[in-house]
C-alpha cells in the first residue's frame, strides 16, 4: 500500500487524477472498514490519500447566506460551532456518532462521503438541502439528493476530492432522533431528520424531512413534506401516515428486521416533530 | 531543512510505504520509521513501549487507547502514526508528576475499576472531559464518558471519582495545564 500525504489540495487532486486512492480525512472509518475486509496487507486494497495536512480544508465558516463545511471539519468543531437553530439536528447528530474521541477526528464531509445508509449526518444534509463543493477535472455544486447515489456510492467521482459541503441559512429550526439498540456509541436501526419553518401562528411555512437506515441510501419523504404546509404544528405528529414512509426499503440485518425498521421510522418521525412542537431545548 | 521535513517535501506528492516521523510523547520526541499502515497506539506500545494505553477492539468502540493529542483526546487504534508528526502527545505515563495525577488519585479512592485494563483510557478521557467542562451532570458526564467501555461494570464509581476530582481542587481549566506541566518537568529532571 502507498500513502501520499499532500499539502495543498492542487497536489492532491493531482494525485487523484494519476493514482487509484482512497481520500482519507479523520481516518476513523478507513481502518475498521479495513480490518473488515481482512488484513491491511490485502493487495487489492487501493493506496492512500491522506487529506488531513491541507490547512485550507479545514473549519467551519459562516459566508451569510450558507455555512460552509471544510472537508477536515470535525463532528466536535460542529458542536462547538456558533449556529442557528436550523443546525440543531446536525448538531444533535455530531453528538451521537461515536464517543467524543471519534468526534474529535471523525469528519462531517467523510461520514458523508463514507455514504453509509446509516450514516448519522447524511439525513441532516438531506433535510437542510446541503450542497457539496466537488473538486476535479470538473468542479460542480452536487446537492445532497443528488449526490447520495446508493448503497455506499456517491456522485463524488474517482478524480474529485469533496473540498466542503455549503448548508443554506434559512429560518427555522432543526432536529434530529435516532433509535439504536442502546443510548449512546451505537449504529443507528433507523433515524430521522427535521428541519421546520414556522409563521407567527405556529403554522408550518415548509418542512424537509429525511429517514436514514431504511434504504440504501437515506431519503426524503416528499409525500409528507407536501402534507405539512399549513398545519398547526401541534397537530403534526398525528399527520403522519405509513403511506408516507412507504417508498423506503428497509432491509433485515443483525441490528433489526424490515418490519420492525418501518415501525420504527414512522415513530421517530412522529417523535421528531412532536419534539419541534415543544419550545426549543437548544442542545450543545 | 531538516532531515525529516526533505522527507516530507518528498512525499508530499511521492507515495511511501514507509515514514519517518517524529513523534512528541510526554514531552519528549522520538524519531521512528514507520510503516504507513501503524496506527499511533501500535507505534506507543510496540515501538516506544509505552504499554500503559491499552489495545482493546482496534475498531474505536472500547475507548481503552484513549490519549490526548493537541489537547483533545482521541481513539489512538484509529489514527495512524504517520498521521500525528509534530503534535504534542499525551498518553497515561505523562500524567503524573511526582503524585498521582488528581483523577488518577480520585480512581484509586472511589475503586473505579476492577481489572484495570479499560483504566488508563479511561482516566484519559476524564482528563480531557473535565478540560472540556462538560460535567455539570451526571448524566452530562455519562455521554461525555460514552466512548469508554468497563465490562466490569465500574461506571458508578468512575462518575463518582470525576466528580470527586473535580470537586477537590482540579479547576478545570488547570487540568490539562497540570498535565503539561508534569511533563515539563519530567523532561527538566531527565535532561
Amino acid at each position: 500500500m502507498r500513502y501520499f500525504q499532500p499539502a495543498t489540495l492542487d497536489e492532491a487532486l493531482a494525485i487523484r487524477r494519476g493514482n487509484d486512492v482512497v481520500p482519507l480525512a479523520g481516518a476513523t472509518d478507513v481502518y475498521p472498514a479495513r480490518a473488515g475486509r481482512r488484513a491491511w496487507g490485502d493487495p487489492t486494497h487501493k493506496d492512500v490519500l491522506d487529506l488531513s495536512r491541507i490547512e485550507a480544508l479545514r473549519g467551519i465558516e459562516d459566508r451569510g447566506d450558507h455555512v460552509r463545511i471544510g472537508a477536515l471539519a470535525t463532528w466536535t468543531d460542529l458542536i462547538r460551532a456558533d449556529l442557528p437553530p436550523l443546525f440543531d439536528g446536525m448538531k444533535r447528530a455530531a453528538r451521537e456518532v461515536g464517543g467524543v474521541q471519534v468526534q474529535n477526528r471523525g469528519t462531517v464531509v467523510g461520514n458523508a462521503c463514507t455514504a453509509s445508509p446509516a450514516g448519522d449526518g447524511i439525513p441532516n444534509l438531506l433535510a437542510l438541502d446541503a450542497a457539496f463543493e466537488i473538486e476535479g477535472p470538473s468542479p460542480r455544486l452536487v446537492p445532497a439528493e443528488a449526490f447520495f447515489t446508493g448503497y455506499r456510492a456517491t456522485a463524488c467521482g474517482p478524480h474529485d476530492i469533496v473540498a466542503a459541503i455549503r448548508i443554506p441559512k434559512r429560518e427555522g429550526r432543526g432536529h434530529f432522533v435516532k433509535l439504536g439498540a442502546r443510548r449512546y456509541l451505537v449504529i443507528s436501526i433507523a433515524m430521522v431528520a427535521a428541519a421546520l419553518e414556522t409563521d407567527a401562528a405556529g403554522r408550518i411555512v415548509s418542512a424537509r424531512i429525511a429517514v436514514g437506515a431504511c434504504s440504501a441510501a437515506a431519503g426524503r419523504l416528499p409525500l409528507l413534506e407536501a402534507a405539512l404546509p399549513g398545519a398547526p404544528l401541534t397537530d403534526a405528529p398525528a399527520l403522519v401516515e405509513p403511506r408516507h414512509l412507504a417508498h423506503l426499503t428497509p432491509i433485515d440485518d443483525i441490528r433489526a428486521s424490515a418490519g420492525y425498521r418501518m415501525a420504527a421510522a414512522l415513530a421517530l418521525v412522529g417523535d421528531a416533530l412532536a419534539d419541534l412542537s415543544r419550545p426549543a431545548a437548544r442542545v450543545a | 531543512m531538516l532531515e525529516v521535513d526533505k522527507d516530507r517535501a518528498r512525499h508530499a506528492v511521492q507515495p511511501q510505504h514507509a515514514f519517518l516521523v517524529t513523534l512528541k510523547v510526554n514531552g519528549e520526541e522520538h524519531r521512528l520509521n514507520v510503516d504507513a499502515r501503524t496506527t499511533l497506539l501500535d507505534a506507543l506500545r510496540d515501538r516506544l513501549h509505552l504499554t500503559g494505553t491499552k489495545k482493546g477492539c482496534g475498531l474505536g468502540q472500547c475507548g481503552a487507547c484513549t490519549i490526548i493529542v493537541d489537547g483533545r483526546r482521541v481513539v489512538s487504534c484509529l489514527t495512524l502514526a504517520v498521521m500525528n508528526q509534530g503534535k504534542e502527545i499525551t498518553t497515561i505515563e505523562g500524567l503524573a508528576n511526582g503524585a498521582l495525577h488528581p483523577v488518577q488519585q480520585a480512581f484509586i479512592e472511589h475503586d473505579a475499576f476492577q481489572c484495570g485494563y479499560c483504566t488508563p483510557g479511561q482516566i484519559m478521557s476524564a482528563v480531557g472531559l473535565i478540560q472540556e467542562g462538560r460535567t455539570r451532570s451526571d448524566d452530562e458526564i455519562r455521554e461525555n464518558m460514552s466512548g469508554n467501555l468497563c465490562r466490569c461494570g465500574a461506571y458508578t464509581n468512575i462518575v463518582d471519582a470525576i466528580k470527586d476530582a473535580i470537586a477537590h481542587g482540579l479547576d478545570p481549566r488547570e487540568a490539562m495545564t497540570q498535565a503539561v506541566e508534569a511533563i515539563a518537568q519530567d523532561a527538566g529532571r531527565e535532561a
